[in-house]
């Protein structure tokens, strides 16, 4: 996926629009936190910190800011040792917000994440003790070790942003963003994420393996000490609050919207799918474009982000049925082939 | 299959059924089909390799034959020994002389019998070999069609519908048949309905026969077996509604279709009539004629072919039949008097073969026995089965009475239309001295009844022709320019002949009429006619007076004896006429000397005389000239032009795209021009022109055209950057190009996408398509850079998706045309 570096080389042939200046270069100062330029600014520095430590991956740390500001969850979902981990903490320290950290275990329980009421004995009373998911970015470790009830605890928080616990409902802090691992190997004493979890992450991504330039230049940077210890935020929670208000803003035009539920509605008839995308899944879909596009600093949605995003926003969602199974099909095959078969909407003559 | 080759080639065969007399043919056609299916059957069986298929079929048709047609001649009845092919190719001679001299429909002797079995099993043998051994269905349709042709070229009237019908069918079953085994090789059908878009279309009505082969796709079998029913009964019924074109289907009211007529040539009778020793009687009559009965016609020869009269093949139906009613009147007689005659003809028993009634012209109705048949054009009154020998009925006609006056009243009128048409053509291999003689002839005439007295008279005295029986009768047209120019001897045929001849050169319609002079009187009202009596005469067109006797041969004991010149054709009296300056010269003769009349009246009219005669001759030769070259002009012509229509189409298109373009963006040109610089400048660019989105999309649409004029592929999933980006890959860009590339394909983003970010300007964008598709042509190879030029193939794409379009609006129809019958039922 070449997309992003193409839209820069893209952006350059073409006069400016004549609405704002150049955006190219980045030297200057217009502060952030107003209008895309000031998005372009902040969200660049996010980047360029997240790619200092996780070495050869633009694109997946592309993605991961396109859901931080799609106001999405992040399911990643890799082999160990590729960086999932050091990737959701890479993001989180990047911006300088609130950050818990749940290591998933068989035995952790529903309250171990959304916080417990416990009898205070000095007050008399019930006291709500906030569990780690009151944070702006919650990392969840191999979220696939903790029993149904456990995920489905999350369920919730993710999807409402909130946590009702005896009765009471806690609001959670803005931005939330949920990061997850899972990994795909070691299926013993797992649990695999049930389809209504699954459909409340925005976009799954994978890490894959660095090539080995990228390699070598990970092991320099380790040799001395982690990376990740060097980053320091480049943002705080109120940047990207501000980001996500420039992301909702953006325009999409009325053909890539129906790009997009065309999109959708064709998993949902195709027959080598047992279940296909939700209407959520369009709205994700649409979200992460626009924020994808913002991004690539354009203040409007191509129907090309919506083709980058349709892998990580809709794959996961899938079931694939048994005979699709049998011969290996994997859901990403299924997405990627219906992009190239639907046609971009086009103006009529 | 090889039953279905058989039966395809038995019902195309049905269209040879107007060639013959009898049915018989069938039947020997039946066998040869038979015999070839079982030969080829037998080889394929023996697993002997496909192209042996043939020899098989053949060599069981040879069996055949020999059976059927020298059984006596062979070893143990079928075995051909060289006796009998000897009899078999004696048989075949014999056939071919038959069908030389028959014309359509012809007796089945044993050598048309032959040579038809021998055909019809060349073709089954082909269609078995196209359709079974090679399994090509669809080309076997050549060798059927190649047997359909034959009746349709011998006949005028072509095929009738049935035979048609039968034809379409059997072909069209071949097709299914083969369809079919095609399928069930395949195992269970596919429901090709809701891909029909992909079916070819040429192969459509194949391919939805397919269906048929299961019992699940039993509605598309049944919507397939509907289409071709339906485009058979289209085939037949459309021409009703075609104006121009006569269908004959409902022409027949129960028998036969129409009929060609043929008798034996009348000229050939005629001399022999005339050179009877016996002169027997032929025909006595009673006529109430007070000026003398008119001559008795039996033909009316039309058509000069450059040897000899013969008469247009009459189509006879049943329509024509006498059966008392009244026959049409005659075709252009309006102003001169006439006067009604009833004549009672009694025609003596000994007379044979006469299937022409003689009657005295015009005939408006004829009380006789049998299944009589008049001419509507001619009024020949004629039968196709009954002989008129001994048989006596009434006539009562029409007799006209022209006056010199009538007659050059009428020279003045335009003929008709089909008058001129048929009546006036001189086929191109008349010498120019025939033309040069009936020129001088007629020098110095001002009117067509002038020139036509002037023919009858150099016929009759100026031209000192003699009149003499003992000449041959005139084969060629070489011997009637001889009686013409140099001999001067003939009889009735040739003066007749060279008048109508003469007369059509010099432009008055005329056609040569053969039957009796009025005979001789022997008492009250009572003529007899004699084989003597046989005549030939010329009848010229006149408007106003229709069909108009002349009498060019010389009557009286130096000519036939019984032979009378008409009183308005010969010359005019002094006073009369317009010429009072020509006097009544001799008075032996009935026409005065015309020799002065040639001198005297050569200068003052010369120019006028010129333009008649010439005028009328010369045109055809001319026209035939021009319409020879005139079709392969045409055609070439259409050709380059058909050929160059993707071309055109494209260049159409461009201009169009542009041209909305150019009309929205008039009023904004102004300033888009003044700080056109600055816009290239990408300082704030000037206000855009009035419909940016417009020029935008036009800039894309060319730009997808060009791509795919070079053959560069264009996905429908590409938005535009990765339209863009697939096209920098494949073509090799310069800076620029890419540039002017990424500039289109940024503006149709912004255009489709954006909404509100204005693209770059129209003119910028022109240039940038320019560029780029000068780009395309120069990374494409020279063929394909001149197929982008000739034959566009985004234009063809075009027409592809109207004609995809078109034909599932079709597969539509006939699915809810299916579901009609469904409906019905149901209701």
């Amino acid at each position: 996926m070449a997309v992003g570096t193409h839209g820069e080389s893209f952006m350059e042939a073409d006069p400016p629009a004549p609405r704002r200046p150049s955006p190219s270069g980045g030297d200057g100062r217009p502060g952030p936190g107003r209008g895309l330029d000031g998005l372009a600014q902040v969200a660049n520095k996010i980047r360029d910190a997240v790619a200092s430590v996780i070495e050869g991956k633009p694109e997946v740390v592309r993605l991961a800011l396109t859901v931080l500001l799609a106001e999405g969850h992040l399911l990643i979902e890799d082999v160990p040792g590729v960086g999932k981990t050091m990737l959701a903490k890479a993001l989180a320290r990047s911006v300088d917000c609130s950050v818990r950290r749940v290591q998933f275990t068989p035995d952790l329980l529903p309250s171990d994440i959304t916080g417990v009421s416990a009898y205070n004995q000095e007050m008399r009373e019930f006291e709500f003790k906030p569990g780690p998911v009151f944070a702006n970015i919650v990392v969840g470790d191999e979220i696939n070790r903790a029993s149904p009830k456990t995920q489905s605890a999350l369920l919730e928080c993710m999807e409402e942003r909130q946590v009702t616990v005896d009765g009471t409902t806690y609001g959670l802090e803005r931005p939330f963003m949920v990061i997850a691992t899972q990994n795909p190997v070691e299926m013993e004493g797992t649990y695999p994420l049930p389809e209504a979890q699954r459909d409340r992450f925005t976009a799954r991504i994978s890490m894959g393996y660095p090539d080995p330039a990228a390699e070598l230049e990970m092991l320099d940077a380790h040799g001395q000490a982690s990376p990740l210890d060097r980053l320091s935020p480049v943002a705080n929670a109120g940047d990207v609050r501000d980001l996500i208000e420039v992301v909702r803003a953006q325009h999409v035009a009325q053909s890539v919207r129906q790009y997009a539920i065309e999109l959708v509605t064709a998993t949902r008839g195709h027959p080598e799918l047992r279940l296909g995308a939700s209407p959520r899944a369009t709205l994700h879909l649409v979200r992460a474009a626009r924020a994808y596009a913002a991004l690539d600093d354009r203040d409007y949605v191509v129907p090309d982000d919506v083709q980058d995003l349709a892998v990580p926003v809709l794959a996961h969602r899938l079931l694939p049925t048994a005979e699709a199974q049998v011969e290996r099909r994997r859901p990403e095959q299924v997405v990627t082939e219906l992009v190239h078969r639907l046609p971009v909407p086009s103006p009529r003559k | 299959m090889t039953l279905m080759a058989g039966l395809a080639t038995l019902a195309g065969s049905a269209a040879l059924y107007p060639l013959f007399e009898s049915t018989n043919w069938f039947w020997t056609g039946l066998g040869a089909v038979a015999s070839v299916a079982a030969g080829g059957l037998v080889f394929r069986r023996l697993r002997l390799p496909a192209p042996l298929g043939p020899a098989g079929g053949l060599g069981a048709l040879v069996v055949y034959l020999t059976v059927v047609y020298a059984r006596d001649y062979a070893f143990l009845w079928f075995v051909p020994t060289p006796g009998s092919v000897r009899h078999l190719s004696d048989l075949a001679a014999e056939g071919q002389d038959a069908v030389g001299r028959y014309a359509a429909p012809v007796p089945l002797v044993p050598g048309i019998g032959l040579l038809v079995a021998a055909g019809v099993g060349v073709v089954a043998t082909l269609v078995d070999l196209l359709a079974v051994g090679l399994r090509r269905a669809a080309p076997a349709g050549l060798p059927l069609l190649a047997m359909y042709s034959v009746p349709a070229a011998v006949r005028d009237d072509g095929v009738g519908w049935l035979a048609f019908g039968a034809g379409a069918a059997g072909f069209l079953a071949l097709l299914m048949a083969d369809a079919r085994e095609h399928v069930g090789g395949w195992g269970r059908t596919v429901d090709t309905r809701r891909r029909l878009d992909e079916v070819p279309m040429a192969g459509a009505g194949a391919a939805r026969e397919e269906g048929a082969a299961r019992p699940d796709a039993g509605s598309l079998a049944a919507s397939g077996r509907r289409i071709g029913v339906g485009a058979v009964a289209v085939a037949v019924l459309l021409p009703m509604a075609i104006p121009g074109v006569h269908p004959r289907l409902f022409d027949l009211h129960g028998t036969g279709g129409t009929q060609t007529v043929t008798t034996p040539d009348p000229l050939v009778s005629l001399k022999r009539e005339l050179t009877r020793m016996d002169d027997s009687v032929v025909l006595t009559y009673q006529s109430d004629d007070p000026a003398g009965p008119d001559y008795l016609r039996l033909y009316a020869l039309d058509r000069f072919d450059g040897d000899r009269w013969t008469y247009t093949a009459l189509k006879s139906s049943v329509n024509d039949r006498l059966s008392g009613g009244d026959i049409p009147a005659p075709p252009g007689l309006r102003i001169a008097p006439r006067r009604e005659v009833v004549t009672r003809v009694r025609v003596r028993q000994e007379v044979r073969n006469m299937t022409f009634l003689p009657v005295p012209y015009a005939p408006a109705r004829v009380s006789i026995k049998g299944d009589w048949r008049v001419h509507p054009a001619s009024l020949m009154v004629y039968s196709l089965r009954d002989s008129a020998s001994g048989r006596t009925y009434t006539v009562r006609s029409v007799r006209a009475q022209p006056t010199p006056a009538d007659l050059e009243a009428g020279s003045g009128y335009p003929y008709p239309a089909e008058i001129a048409s048929r009546y006036l053509g001189v086929p191109r291999s008349v010498p120019q001295e025939v033309k040069n003689l009936a020129r001088k002839v007629t020098d110095g005439a001002a009117s067509a009844h002038e020139r036509a007295v002037r023919l009858q008279h150099w016929f009759t005295q100026a031209g000192q022709y003699v009149y003499d029986l003992s000449e041959p009768a005139p084969q060629h047209g070489s011997d009637l320019v001889d009686f013409l120019l140099h001999s001067k001897r003939g009889y009735c045929e040739q003066f007749a002949a060279a008048m109508a001849l003469l007369a059509r050169i010099v432009g008055i319609p005329s056609r040569v009429a053969m039957g009796y002079t009025p005979g001789t009187e022997t008492g009250q009202g009572e003529w007899t006619v004699r084989s003597r009596d046989a005549h030939a005469w010329p009848e010229l067109y006149f408007e106003g007076s229709g069909w108009v006797r002349f009498e060019p041969t010389p009557s009286g004991s130096a000519g036939q004896g019984t032979a009378t010149t008409p009183v308005y054709s010969q010359p005019a009296a002094p006073g009369a006429g317009q010429r009072p300056e020509s006097s009544a010269g001799s008075s032996s003769g009935p026409s005065p000397r015309e020799e002065e009349s040639e001198t005297d009246g050569a200068g003052p009219r010369h120019r006028q005389d010129d333009e008649g005669p010439q005028s009328a001759p010369l045109p055809p030769a001319e026209e035939e000239k021009r319409s020879w070259a005139v079709p392969w002009l045409a055609g070439g012509v259409l050709v380059l032009a058909l050929l160059a229509v993707p071309m055109v189409l494209r260049v159409l298109t461009r201009r169009r795209r542009w041209a909305v373009l150019a009309v929205r963006t008039a009023p904004s040109a102004g300033p888009a021009g003044d700080t056109g610089p600055a816009a290239d400048d990408r300082a704030r660019g000037p206000r855009p022109s009035a419909d940016p989105a417009g020029a935008a999309h036009a800039a894309w649409r060319e730009l997808r055209a060009d791509a795919l004029d070079h053959g560069l592929h264009w996905l429908p999933s590409d938005t535009p950057r990765a339209a863009a980006r697939r096209l920098g890959q494949l073509v090799d860009l310069d800076e620029e190009g890419e540039r002017a590339l990424a500039r289109i394909a940024r503006a149709e983003e912004l255009a489709r996408y954006s909404g509100s970010l204005p693209p770059a300007p129209a003119e910028r964008l022109r240039a940038d398509v320019r560029t780029v598709r000068e780009a395309f042509a120069a990374s494409v190879g020279r063929r394909a850079r001149w197929r982008a030029r000739l034959l566009p193939p985004s234009t063809m794409a075009e027409a592809r998706g109207t004609l995809r379009s078109a034909g599932g609006r079709a597969a539509e129809l006939s699915e809810r045309l299916n579901e009609l019958p469904r409906r019905m039922r149901r209701r």
